[in-house]
């Protein structure tokens, strides 16, 4: 009976594709006539090379050319060769390490807040996702309404997240409000540098931590339950269970989340720029926020110099990149 | 040491009761057998042992000791898993000095016992490679070895043999049997390989649906099944079950009071003058033996197994006869009545 009825749903489906499928069969054959195997080949690929050349190998290429042209023209032909201009104005600085003392000194504020920015978020939702994923992994009630509880940040819009924080945390949020209710002293979340660099840290955390969580969770199913009883059979505290047979299996997993949290840390824009705008200052300006406003955003936009920061950060996500590659080679092998 | 007491067993898991008033004597150093069909209840009851689960209802005793509501690390026993459940992180030697580090036991002892074991199990040359690096046989061997290296009061090993080839498990049988001739240690052993249960046992224990059916040294077993799930549990091919009218020519001296069936082992019927009228329908030529699957004019089914080769085609009819000594006796509810002596 319900087979019956897909046949006929399958059959009302199969129609126009088969339209479709006749109705290009004859310039088809035509083209392999003409072009051959390697013809087809190229045709099927085609759809994909267009998109991905379109959005990403063209404007790569477009963006080296506008990192060593100058001016504040969009039009390529309207700029003019400067050379390496815009990497030695990034690059120069007496001391790396101190900002005030580079020719760009908001590039290097933002350097420095990325990186920091990066090591405590990433640390952070190791840690976090690591226990989220024991937890949800334990026998506590309502378990796959806590795993889904968990996931649903991270099918919000990150624009969503910065606003729904935003609205929590700003001087008339909610939790300032909640406080007040509470007597205790409201404090300006979003405007103090520490509480600031906390929110940015942490709504992110928030946002990302359930899909690194999954991972962990598929991980420590994959480890086999005797195991853990042959641990109890032998007497193993808690604590020694997880540093010697939890933590040692699950590393792999642990390590796949390092970097994809690492190349997402290194890129983070949406949710910060919406919750803090960079501020207060510059203090949670980071690396992304520094390319769109010096290329976009500003009243003296310079598109090279914009172009020249985002290569070099390209650079240093084609080495996350290639380390997560070789990392997955590596696992796959052992 | 190693003398276990089940008292009153059960367990549930929800309404559904997966053992059913269990009560056993294990002693010292005996070798116990726990067999029955899959799903019975064997791996449950291990567990239950080894306190890695806790029962419903009841009491587990280990030498006069109520250890019911002791955890499994404290009650001394170790365990063998099917899958082996070695760490497959950790070399063979890690393996083996993991539970002893846990006793804060000293190194050199620990040392010690591990090549005390490793000599005795003949993995030396294996001690620094990882699991994943041994063959199925040697992994069985590191798991026994990690059991022993704890010098426990008593091993539970549930269906070691099972993920071995056929003839690697008949060499590790003979292994496991002379070891626990070594160690003079208690063994409770689940397997559902009856003849894994009949040639290493000292008393089997027969379970089916969460209840004890019976328990008897292996030939007992044989020899004297208590009930008609015994009768055609052990032994391979199982027993035939006749009516009282089918069997008739084998039953010389008539039958005892309420007998309702008889039972007789296709390796107990033998060619004869008169017996059972055998009309052949399938003829297995195994070699060593001959094995007839037939019906007699009633249309019931038998199965006569027959030394050597014998010239028989499908169609062929054959008397066969039985020593009424080997005849068995059960009543309408399947239990055992005994011949008048
Ligand atoms: N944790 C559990 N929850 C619910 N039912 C269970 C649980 N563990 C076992 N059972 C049930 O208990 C019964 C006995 O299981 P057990 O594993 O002891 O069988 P077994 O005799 O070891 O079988 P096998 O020879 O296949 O290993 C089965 O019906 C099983 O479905
Ligand atoms: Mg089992």
């Amino acid at each position: 009976m319900s087979f019956a009825l897909a046949n006929t749903i399958g059959a009302v489906f199969a129609a126009p594709v088969r339209w479709l499928a006749a109705s290009i069969d004859a310039p088809l054959r035509l083209w392999q006539r003409l072009t051959g195997k390697g013809g087809m080949i190229a045709f099927f690929l085609m759809p994909n090379i267009i998109v991905f050349g379109t959005f990403v190998i063209i404007p790569l290429f477009i963006n080296f050319a506008y990192s060593v042209t100058g001016g504040n023209e969009l039009f390529l032909t309207d700029r003019s060769f400067v050379g390496t201009q815009h990497f030695d104005r990034l690059l120069t600085c007496d001391n790396h390490f101190d900002p005030s003392s580079c020719r760009d000194d908001l590039f290097w504020t933002a350097v420095w807040n990325t990186a920091r920015f990066v090591v405590v978020q990433v640390t952070t939702i190791a840690i976090v996702a690591m226990g989220t994923a024991l937890i949800l992994n334990s026998k506590i009630p309502a378990r796959g309404f806590w795993r889904a509880v968990f996931f649903f940040p991270v099918l919000l819009s990150p624009v969503v997240v910065g606003l729904i924080w935003r609205w929590i945390l700003q001087r008339q949020g909610l939790l300032n409000f909640v406080m007040i209710e509470m007597d205790l002293t409201p404090v300006n979340w979003l405007i103090e540098r520490d509480w600031a660099f906390v929110a940015a840290v942490g709504v992110s955390v928030w946002a990302h931590v359930g899909f690194y969580a999954l991972i962990l969770l598929a991980g420590l199913q994959a480890i086999p339950r005797d195991l853990y009883e042959a641990a109890e059979m032998d007497g193993t505290r808690p604590a020694r269970v997880f540093f010697r047979i939890t933590l040692p299996l699950l590393w792999p997993n642990l390590l796949v989340v390092i970097v994809l949290a690492l190349i997402r840390a290194v890129q983070i824009f949406d949710e910060v720029y919406v919750l803090t705008g960079g501020g207060p200052g510059t203090s949670t300006l980071y690396l992304t926020q520094y390319i769109y406003e010096i290329g976009f955003a500003s009243i003296l936009r310079n598109p090279g110099l914009a172009s020249a920061a985002s290569l070099m950060m390209g650079g240093v996500l084609i080495v996350l990149t290639l380390g997560q590659l070789g990392l997955q080679r590596w696992r796959d092998r052992a | 040491m190693g003398q276990i007491r089940l008292e009153g067993l059960y367990k549930r898991f929800g309404v559904h009761e997966v053992l059913t008033d269990i009560n056993l004597e294990v002693d010292e150093g005996e070798l116990c057998v726990f067999v029955g069909p899959s799903g019975c209840g064997k791996s449950t009851l291990l567990r239950q042992i080894s306190g890695l689960d806790q029962p419903s209802e009841g009491k587990v005793f280990i030498d006069g000791k109520d250890v019911t509501r002791v955890s499994a690390a404290d009650r001394g026993l170790a365990m063998v898993f099917q899958s082996y459940a070695l760490y497959p992180h950790m070399t063979v030697r890690q393996n083996l000095a993991f539970g002893l580090q846990n006793m804060k036991m000293p190194r050199a002892e620990i040392d010690r016992r591990i090549a005390d074991v490793s000599r005795m199990l003949e993995i030396e040359p294996l001690i620094a490679r990882r699991p994943g690096q041994l063959s199925g046989g040697q992994r069985q061997r590191v798991a026994i070895g990690r059991a022993i290296v704890r010098d426990p009061t008593a091993f539970l090993l549930d269906e070691p043999l099972s993920n071995l080839d056929a003839e690697l498990r008949v060499s590790m049988r003979a292994e496991l049997a002379a070891l626990h001739a070594r160690l003079g240690a208690t063994m409770i052993y689940v397997t559902h390989d009856q003849i894994e249960a009949m040639t290493l046992a000292d008393r089997i224990v027969v379970l089916r649906l969460g209840r004890i059916e019976q328990v008897a040294a292996p030939l007992d077993l044989f020899d004297r099944p208590v009930n008609r799930f015994v009768a055609g549990f052990i032994g391979a091919p199982s027993m035939n079950f006749l009516s009282v009218a089918d069997a008739a020519p084998l039953l010389g001296g008539g039958t005892p009071d309420g007998v309702a069936i008889v039972g007789v082992r296709p390796q107990h019927l033998v060619r004869a003058e008169k017996g059972l009228e055998l009309c052949a329908t399938l003829v297995e030529a195994l070699g060593t033996e001959t094995v007839i699957h037939g019906t007699l004019a009633s249309g019931a089914r038998l199965l006569a197994t027959v030394a050597g080769h014998l010239k028989v085609a499908p169609g062929d009819r054959l008397t066969l006869g039985a020593n009424p000594e080997q005849l068995h006796f059960f009543n309408a509810n399947d239990q055992r009545v005994d011949a008048i002596a």
